[in-house]
């Protein structure tokens, strides 16, 4: 096995001869990872809002503020279907919000009057039929005082799949985009080698070992995707903080909810690992034993 | 410590290289190879070193059929021999002492003891002053004899040469000629390829010639013999 410092230095010496190859391939990485990891971050702040409850809503009616709760919600409670009416005020909705987005604290902390209605949540019998909640919602929207009604479930399956819908946009994007990095990094290393064609030769020649050849190539290639998704991780970083500092001076009802937190430590690290691995996957390819032995054959 | 039986390299379909060559290079002997340009010099010393297979026949280095050789096997094999080439083939972003301490490097060996041997084989070949150097920065017969300190630095028993003198003036060549036969008397096997007949009559050591791929007559090569034993070349000190 060729020692580490040789290793090291070799890597080293050949992101110095191809610096232009370099960095085109430590960019392109950056770009792959960071769009899905912009996606990831999105997905991350929304999946809060689906948080399960112990009594989750079946069906949230949007209350006119002058309306009176608790008038509506004895409406509802002669309903036989319905197990349970909670009236959340407009305060209760805001403190609800806070223990969601711990970090909005400060920005809601400014707002002048709550930012939400008072509503009411309807939750049904267990054996409520399958479309009770349709049913209750539909015929609450004719009643007065009622700005909204939506059936929970619905809504529920529809955000859920409008954040698996983000998360596989992410995931997709992000397959395609890796593997134009690997490409590219595969590239980038077989002009690295073709730069280096003739000094391989000599050490094949001196007796250098196959390993001791493509152990600096492996190194240099991974150590460019290692930087490639850890640049990726500092653009995305310096959005989210732009983002939030953005919002918080401006606060905005909807996209404060995408910016509320930066993604968690294993995914964080998720970024450089992922750069590495497709960087020693690109190595990998442009190095099989065949591919440099052929293009490094002297003269 | 080189046999080879029958060997053969042919090119594409029709054109042999190389046809139905055998010899025997002995242990501590001193040979030329020598033929027109094209006569298969460079890949006979290319099948030697394991940078071609031959098509058929067998070679024998240093007691091992290379032919059976696993592949992971090859540069082991190498570090046994030292090799230089017309062209130098100095790694040109590399110092001269990183040059001759690569395959130190690569084991690992302490820096000291890289230097240590580094200098003691620029000394023979009279370049220590310039460990620090780059290969543009030396002379053609500088950098010959760089390549010659390097091929020696592992203390390889067989040393190969392809066309070494090709690319220096004559003054230059006979010195260069001198490392050989000095590196020769202190034991390492060195086969020197080139088509300077007036060098190797001067030389005087024995020769095998190479015609369109063919080893030429022996018989003619055992006539010509005393006529090239004496060497007029003193070692360098």
């Amino acid at each position: 096995m060729p020692r580490p410092r040789y290793v090291f230095g070799e890597a080293w010496s050949i992101a110095r001869t191809s610096p232009r190859q370099t960095a085109a391939a430590i960019t392109l990485i950056a770009l792959a990872l960071y769009v899905p990891g912009l996606l990831a971050l999105v997905s991350h702040n929304l999946s809060r809002l689906a948080v399960e409850e112990t009594d989750p809503a079946s069906v949230v009616l949007t209350l006119d503020p002058q309306t009176d709760p608790r008038a509506i919600a004895a409406r509802l409670q002669a309903d036989t279907r319905i197990r349970l009416v909670r009236i959340v005020s407009s305060d209760a909705a805001l403190a609800r919000f806070r223990r969601a987005y711990p970090d909005l604290g400060a920005a809601l902390s400014d707002l002048k009057e709550a930012p939400f209605p008072p509503s009411i949540e309807v939750v049904l019998k267990p054996g409520a039929a399958r479309t009770a909640s349709r049913e209750i919602a539909a015929a609450a929207r004719v009643w007065p005082g009622i700005e909204s009604a939506e059936s929970e479930e619905e809504f529920s399956r529809r955000f859920r799949d409008a954040i698996h819908l983000v998360r596989d946009a992410g995931l997709f994007l992000g397959a395609v985009l890796t593997l134009a990095a690997v490409l590219s990094v595969a590239s980038a290393v077989r002009l690295a080698l073709d730069l280096h064609r003739e000094e391989v030769g000599i050490m094949r020649l001196m007796g250098a070992t196959e390993s001791a050849i493509r152990a600096p190539f492996w190194l240099y290639a991974t150590s460019e995707g290692l930087v490639g998704g850890g640049l990726a991780l500092g653009l995305l970083y310096a959005t989210y903080r732009f983002a939030a500092n953005w919002l918080s001076r401006d606060p905005h009802p909807v996209l404060a909810v995408l910016w509320v937190g930066f993604l968690a430590l294993p995914t964080q690290l998720l970024l450089p690992a992922a750069g590495a691995a497709a960087g020693l996957l690109g190595s990998l390819l442009s190095l099989g034993r065949r591919q440099t032995r052929r293009a490094t054959r002297l003269a | 410590m080189i046999q080879l039986f029958g060997v053969s390299k042919r090119y594409g379909t029709f054109r042999d290289a190389l046809a139905d060559i055998s010899f025997r290079v002995e242990p501590g002997e001193f040979v030329f190879l020598t033929g027109p340009s094209g006569a298969g010099k460079s890949t006979l010393l290319r099948l030697i070193f394991m940078e071609e297979t031959p098509t058929a026949g067998q070679i024998i280095v240093n007691g091992r059929n290379i032919g059976v050789l696993p592949q992971g096997q090859i540069p082991y094999l190498r570090r046994t021999m030292g090799v230089v080439f017309q062209d130098f083939k100095l790694i040109a972003r590399k110092t001269i002492f990183e040059n001759i301490a690569f395959v130190q490097n690569v084991l690992g060996l302490p820096r000291v003891e890289q230097k240590r041997r580094a200098y003691q084989v620029l000394k023979r070949v009279g370049l220590h002053h310039l460990m620090n150097a780059f290969p543009d920065e030396l002379s053609g017969g500088e950098q010959q004899r760089v390549a010659i300190a390097r091929a020696i630095v592992n203390e390889p028993t067989l040393l190969l040469a392809d066309e070494p003198t090709g690319n220096l003036d004559p003054v230059l060549a006979e010195e260069i000629m001198r490392l050989f036969v000095e590196i020769n008397i202190r034991g390492t096997t060195v086969v020197v390829a080139t088509h300077d007949l007036e060098m190797i009559r001067r030389t005087g050591k024995r020769t095998l010639i190479l015609e369109r791929g063919r080893l030429h007559d022996p018989d003619r090569l055992r006539e010509s013999a005393p006529i090239v034993r004496e060497a007029p070349f003193l070692p360098l000190h």
